[in-house]
């Protein structure tokens, strides 16, 4: 178990790396000047020129790109050229801000999608009713859920904040959206999970055992759709952290994904970077600690791999 | 037995008693067609009761039908009573609460009737603390008694374990002691060594005639494998296309089998058991109708040698027939559905020849 745990680690660490030199050798592809952008109204040469020496644009890009990675090695991810502050600062409460709404969406999405696969399971009456509401909200895309969540609740019913922020009352439409629009995954693998265990040979034991169906339910059916739902979940926290940019934006949440998209605008290249690697990072994060609580909850998984 | 008309469920004479199992007129069928067609049968405390066919004969759902397991899909009609109970006729609740005392399952396959995330303690355990008020540590302690009673060693260890991580054998032990944990006076396997090697299959066969002698419980057995009936059963039925053909005690039908089926059972089992060599095996040509392909008449004719007119026209009942081995005739609760049943003269020279 442990040795599966250290080589996961090791290919997440070569994930990380080949993410963080493609994405700073993409940099060098997409055009545009970063000193251009700094000073967008300095018409002199010599200024501009002065900024890419400070700011070491003019060395050659395998100069750069050693300087970059060895200070990365150290640690440090570098000064935004835009707000003359360390990445590191910049990320760091935005990371957090994030991860809450990450949080919250991820349980939402759970509730909501759990909620309904396992009523189309339990309920064939209304397994039309609940596959027509999951192909609704998998045709809808992220902000027209939000803009649809804000424009209700927000503008027309005034129960929620439109202005935008990080507080509890602000996180509740992005959570909200977020799980409306993941809700039909799970409630896809939830219930077709269910169905698998409901027409199993152990329920049937369990069932010729004369045990209550409700205790049937959540010992022996839940418990075997907890694995396959705790990967869902670990790799959408995952990708929830680098990120959740529609999202953010629309509600103006300052999270991780706004500043990714300011700092792409202003071609502020240390922040992108920045950002690309927490979020690489929080994805083999989260898919790390997923398998590791598999292996807790399905012991099948536990050898099969050592 | 004096009377031609189907007997409601004929057994040994020689037991008395409530039977553990009272199986009369039962139909199953699938979307209108019967996989079981009006089957009755009956297992006595203390007896051992062999149901054998082949693949699609029905038995599996015979056995399910017994055990109340059937899928809602099936409709089922016809009397079942385990020790005089029927489970149709309770509640779902007291059904429910009743029925791991009365009847226990062993399926065929215990990895797959075995739940993979639950170490196999808890899952004998659990039959303890909802059925008998047993607190998690009595229970968990009874677990280790019952997995002692089945012959694994080291059952306190065992009973951490996933069911992965035992063996065939093993699995097929917990499994014995789960349909056995609460004593109920009726048994049910569903070929539990089909899918087990020859020795460990020696094993479990040992270990359930052991038990069974200790509690005295009625078991229906159900298998494809001739070898099992000769070392297990007292009394055995054999099925085809959904019908029981013939049925009588164990040794009579294997020196005198009477349906022209049984005898071709006996003959492959013969065979593969004392052939020689290089030499060809006896196989019962063609192979039996699937659901949709049941027609009138006999539904073994097709392959039989002794077909005639009527076995196309006319399904033969199931009725009593007396052996008159060696002159001697001796009644002995035989049944035969076959309008050419053998005497037992032509069947001694088919299964000794």
């Amino acid at each position: 178990m442990a040795r599966t745990l250290i080589r996961r680690l090791g290919f997440g660490v070569i994930a990380v790396l080949g993410v963080a030199v493609l994405s700073f050798l993409l940099e060098f592809v997409v055009p545009g000047d970063p000193a251009r952008a700094i000073a967008p109204r300095a018409q002199s040469a010599a200024v501009l020129a002065n900024i890419r020496i400070q700011l070491h644009l003019n060395q050659p890009v395998i100069i750069q790109f050693l300087d970059y990675f060895g200070d990365l090695f150290r640690g440090n991810l570098g000064t935004s050229y835009v707000q003359r502050q360390s990445v590191t600062s910049l990320i760091g409460p935005r990371l957090a801000t994030t991860g809450w709404l990450a949080l919250a969406g991820v349980i939402a999405e759970v509730i909501l999608g759990g909620g309904l696969g396992i009523l189309a399971t339990l309920y064939p009456r209304v397994r039309a009713a609940v596959g027509a509401v999951n192909l609704t909200l998998l045709a809808l895309p992220q902000f027209v859920v939000g803009l649809l969540l804000l424009l209700l609740f927000g503008f027309k019913l005034h129960m929620a904040p439109v202005t935008g922020g990080a507080g509890l009352p602000e996180i509740v439409l992005p959570a909200l959206t977020l799980g409306l629009v993941g809700a039909p995954w799970y409630a896809q693998i939830v219930a077709d999970q269910m169905a698998d265990s409901l027409a199993s040979a152990y329920v049937r034991t369990a069932v010729a055992k004369g045990l209550p169906d409700r205790y049937i339910l959540w010992r022996h059916v839940l418990r075997n759709v907890l694995s396959p739902a705790i990967t869902m979940i670990g790799m959408d926290l995952g990708a929830y952290l680098s990120g959740v940019v529609t999202v953010e934006v629309v509600f103006g949440w300052p999270g991780i994904g706004l500043l990714a998209v300011n700092s792409l605008q202003n071609l502020d290249r240390p922040v992108v970077m920045g950002t690309v690697i927490v979020g690489a990072v929080a994805v083999v994060f989260f898919n790390l600690v997923a398998d590791v609580l598999r292996m807790y909850v399905d012991p099948r998984t536990r050898e099969e791999q050592a | 037995m004096t009377t031609a008309a189907p007997l409601a469920a004929p057994g040994p004479a020689r037991a008395g008693g409530t039977p553990a199992l009272h199986v009369s007129g039962l139909t199953v069928s699938y979307g209108g067609l019967p996989a079981v067609d009006n089957v009755s049968l009956r297992v006595r405390q203390g007896q051992v009761v062999v149901l054998i066919g082949e693949t699609s004969s029905g038995k599996s759902s015979l056995a399910l039908a017994a055990a109340r397991l059937l899928p809602a899909a099936a409709t089922v009609s016809g009397l079942v009573e385990i020790a005089g109970t029927d489970l149709g006729k309770l509640g779902s609740k007291q059904a429910r609460r009743q029925r791991a005392s009365l009847v226990g399952y062993i399926a065929q396959d215990a990895m797959a009737a075995l739940n993979p995330v639950l170490p196999v303690g808890r899952q004998l355990a659990e039959l303890f603390t909802v059925h008998a008020g047993l607190s998690r540590t009595a229970a968990a302690e009874r677990a280790v008694a019952a997995l002692a009673r089945v012959k694994i060693d080291g059952p306190a260890r065992v009973t951490r374990a996933y069911p992965h991580q035992l063996s065939g054998g093993m699995r097929q032990r917990v499994m014995i002691a789960m349909a056995m944990a609460l004593s109920p006076p009726l048994l049910i396997a569903d070929e539990p060594t089909t899918a087990l090697d020859v020795s460990t299959q020696a094993e479990i066969l040992a270990l359930v005639g052991e038990l069974q002698a200790e509690t005295g419980s009625g078991i229906l057995w159900i298998t494809h494998d001739m070898g099992v009936v000769a070392e297990l059963a007292d009394w055995v039925a054999v099925m085809y296309a959904g019908r029981v053909v013939e049925q009588g005690p164990v040794q009579d039908v294997f020196d005198h089998p009477l349906h022209p089926y049984t005898e071709g059972l006996l003959r492959t089992r013969r065979d593969l058991r004392t052939g020689r060599p290089g030499a060809p095996l006896y196989q019962i040509a063609g192979s039996p109708p699937g659901l949709t392909a049941r027609r009138g008449g006999c539904a073994f004719a097709p392959r039989c040698a002794r077909r005639t007119g009527v076995c196309d026209s006319t399904e033969p009942e199931l009725r009593p027939a007396e052996v008159t081995a060696n002159t001697e005739p001796r009644a002995t609760g035989r049944l035969a559905a076959c309008h050419h049943p053998l005497s037992p003269e032509t069947s001694e020279e088919a299964v000794t020849a």
